[in-house]
């Protein structure tokens, strides 16, 4: 695996996939109303409803069938909230809607992830520099090493444990991404900022351990440990869930990474093609699209980020077509095909580069 | 003092405009609503989520917003509706002469407009009138799309156009068009506050058909002993000026007046006053929206408020909001730079702005902008 070039067309050629790929945002911007609306505070209804449904069959529902639906529906709850609305809301879907509780500055999710805190390590960080080694923090988390132009290190053998862990426990993994831990240790952080970090991290984590694990099992009774346990099983599920989506966003085969000194005086269509070639897709049906957040369609969400997710299979077909005019690769595939690539990725960069024989 | 301003001290007060409902409603939501708010509360259950459920159990019921269904809609004239409404509990009351915000979202986006009550203080129900603008985005869905049972959103009562808790003794309520909505409120008050003093009511507008509150204003004058009512029809009589005013009430020094209409209208008196020195004191509603500043040139230096830090500085060149406020010593909150983050991303309250990346040029009030690809084209006023 080796660095991306920065792309192989023409100045022209790139000022003119920026223009078409601006028609094409345009298009779907000029005319968002209330259908659009509409979209979310239903996701936001059956989110609640799922919600409310789940911790209802934990708490009151008698034998284990009642314990898996409780479990399916809180599940599905958090994974709306999390994916859905959470992360659309934030990225400031709806911000032109004037209403408050879709306000991406304010918003609040229910994951141990502060949210102010995931703005600034993912809208920022992230969304700008969008696969460039050693900006984009996305690129393994600090914790896995996804390239061979990342420095092996020996802890890198527990790699395929290391993600079996950040998968289990995907909530703390992005809650506790923005504390730049490596930065800390380096001594590039003063202690006072990492402190009020990791003061607003542990605050959040608080807040989440209360709810699932004191608040609704004491409210339970004699049925607390069906709940605590209902509710532990269900943020696994969407802690599982969230890392095979987002994992399948950035480091499928395929995917570009880019040198920082390649991205600079980068043109806003130089940007849409680092967007679009450091993403790849999962194919699938509304429902999955649904669940996924739209992150199967993480092409359509880096190259535009504030558009209301659900408008993203309307632009597919459309970007798709742009890329076979432009003779740029589109990255799509079954879950199933794309998370293969993953694992393969994983595994190969546990293991140190091949010495090359002099 | 001439005795004609002295106070009229027995004339009655309004009734009071805080019911036992209110204070109880007051009473049981607002620690409620401060516990909904609280951090730690905020994370298990949403002051939000408790609203929609409120609002699916009921239009009508809320924690926060005064809600009021619409009772009774009168066709005043062809282009002018009054629509009666009866508020929940949350509803505070409003002096004579103050207007609402009515809160609607249409197409997705969530739009205000501010509209005078005419229902006096006290009254049974509230009302507003409405006149259709012909582009008029709000009034036009007002008067094709409410019916009675619609149940809309609406501020507390606003404004500083008032009458006094002591009454002068000579009063002068004048008005043109649609701006007799507020000073209809005054009139209906000050019969209801029994008042003893003497009050002149002066309506401009084009012919009788236009006329709004035609019936009201014939009943109210056959009634209201201390009032005489003055109606001028542009048609009929020609261009209403100061001096037909100053012809139909001529003692104007004595007597305070409260005057709501057109910008023109209210400019023309306005100087009349001040050329005549004249001692009695003249309050004026404005009516229309915030100024609407031409756009100039980019790159032409102008002012930009930060109305909450109270800063201003002037910008230099075509840099973005962002840069100019960091130039002028300032650090708005920032991320990308590039528009896709949103960190930056803020209510201009007042101003014209272009995006850089769309090319639109936009003057609306209390608009969101993200200050790293918005320039300013006019005076800017920011809530930062």
């Amino acid at each position: 695996m080796s660095f991306a070039k920065p792309t192989t067309l023409s100045r022209a050629q790139v000022a003119e996939f920026e223009r078409e790929v601006n028609v094409i945002r345009e298009s779907v911007m000029n005319k968002l109303g209330q259908a659009d609306v509409d979209h979310i505070r239903s996701m936001i209804r059956i989110s609640r409803a799922s919600e409310i449904g789940g911790r209802a069959l934990l708490h009151f529902g008698l034998g284990p069938l009642s314990w898996v639906a409780g479990v399916m529906a809180l599940a599905s709850a958090k994974i709306l909230d999390n994916m859905e609305i959470g992360h659309n809301v934030m990225h400031g879907q709806y911000d032109w809607t004037g209403d408050p509780a879709l306000n991406s500055q304010t918003f609040e999710w229910d994951i141990a992830c502060d949210g102010e805190q995931w703005r600034h390590s993912h809208n920022v960080t992230h969304h700008t520099y969008t696969n460039i080694l050693g900006k984009d923090r996305d690129l393994g988390y600090s914790l896995l090493r996804m390239t061979d132009e990342q420095k092996w290190k020996p802890r890198h053998w527990f790699q395929p444990l290391a993600n079996l862990m950040l998968a289990m426990g995907f909530q703390y993994g992005v809650g506790s991404h923005d504390l730049e831990i490596g930065r800390y240790k380096h001594g590039a952080m003063p202690k006072a900022e990492f402190k009020a970090r990791l003061d607003r991290f542990l605050t959040k984590v608080g807040k989440v351990w209360f709810k699932d694990y004191l608040l609704f099992p004491a409210l339970a009774l004699w049925s607390a440990p069906r709940v605590l346990a209902g509710n532990f099983c269900a943020n696994l599920i969407r802690n599982l869930w969230t890392y095979l989506i987002i994992f399948c966003g950035h480091f499928t085969e395929g995917v570009a990474i880019y040198r920082e000194e390649d991205t600079r005086n980068e043109t806003r269509g130089d940007w849409y093609i680092r967007q679009l070639s450091g993403s790849s897709n999962l194919t699938g049906g509304r429902l999955f699209h649904i669940m996924s957040g739209h992150l199967s369609h993480q092409i359509e969400h880096h190259l535009f980020p504030d558009m209301p997710a659900h408008r993203y299979p309307e632009v597919a077909p459309q970007i798709e077509a742009l890329c076979r005019k432009f003779g740029l690769f589109y990255n799509t595939g079954s879950l199933f095909k794309q998370y293969l690539t993953v694992m393969k990725r994983i595994l190969t960069y546990t293991l140190p580069p091949k010495r090359v024989p002099v | 003092m001439p005795s004609s301003l002295a106070a009229i001290a027995h004339a009655k007060l309004p009734a009071a405009s805080y019911s036992s409902v209110h204070q109880l409603a007051q009473a049981v939501n607002t620690p409620l609503v401060k516990a909904l708010r609280h951090p730690w509360v905020h994370s298990i259950v949403r002051l939000d989520a408790v609203e929609v459920a409120l609002t699916a159990l009921h239009p009508l019921l809320s924690l926060t917003d005064v809600r009021a269904r619409v009772v009774s809609i009168v066709e005043e004239t062809t282009t002018t509706k009054t629509f009666l409404l009866q508020p929940n509990a949350l509803w505070a009351g409003a002096q004579a002469g103050q207007f609402v915000r009515v809160q609607l979202e249409m197409n997705g986006r969530r739009v205000e407009r501010a509209y005078s009550l005419s229902s006096r203080p006290g009254a049974r129900r509230i009302a507003f009138t409405v006149k259709r603008q012909d582009q008029g985005l709000v009034s036009s869905h007002l008067h094709k799309a409410i019916k009675v049972g619609d149940v809309l959103t609406i501020s507390q009562a606003l404004g500083e156009f008032t009458l006094p808790a002591m009454l002068p003794g000579k009063i002068l309520l004048l008005s043109a068009g649609s701006g007799i909505t507020p000073v209809m409120s005054m009139l209906r008050d000050l019969k209801a506050r029994d008042y003893q003093g003497d009050v002149v009511f002066v309506h401009v507008c084009r012919a009788l058909d236009d006329l709004i509150f035609a019936a009201q204003l014939k009943a109210l004058a056959d009634d209201f002993a201390g009032m005489r009512l003055v109606l001028h029809y542009d048609a009929s009589t020609g261009a209403f000026t100061p001096s037909v005013l100053a012809q139909q009430v001529p003692d104007l020094a004595e007597r305070s007046s409260w005057m709501c209409g057109p910008a023109g209208f209210m400019d023309a008196i306005s100087s009349y006053w001040d050329a005549q020195g004249l001692a009695s004191p003249l309050f004026s509603e404005r009516f229309v929206g915030a100024p609407v500043l031409p756009s100039t040139a980019p790159g032409t230096p102008v002012q930009v408020a930060f109305v909450k830090s109270g800063t201003t500085f002037t910008t230099h060149g075509t840099a973005p909001l962002l840069v100019q406020a960091e130039r002028a010593g300032l650090s708005p909150k920032h991320g990308c730079r590039i528009g896709i983050c949103r960190s930056c991303q803020c209510v201009k309250t007042s101003g014209t702005v272009e995006n850089l990346q769309t090319g639109e040029v936009s003057s609306a009030p209390n608009e969101l902008i993200r200050l790293c690809i918005s320039t300013a084209r006019s005076d800017v006023a920011l809530a930062l």
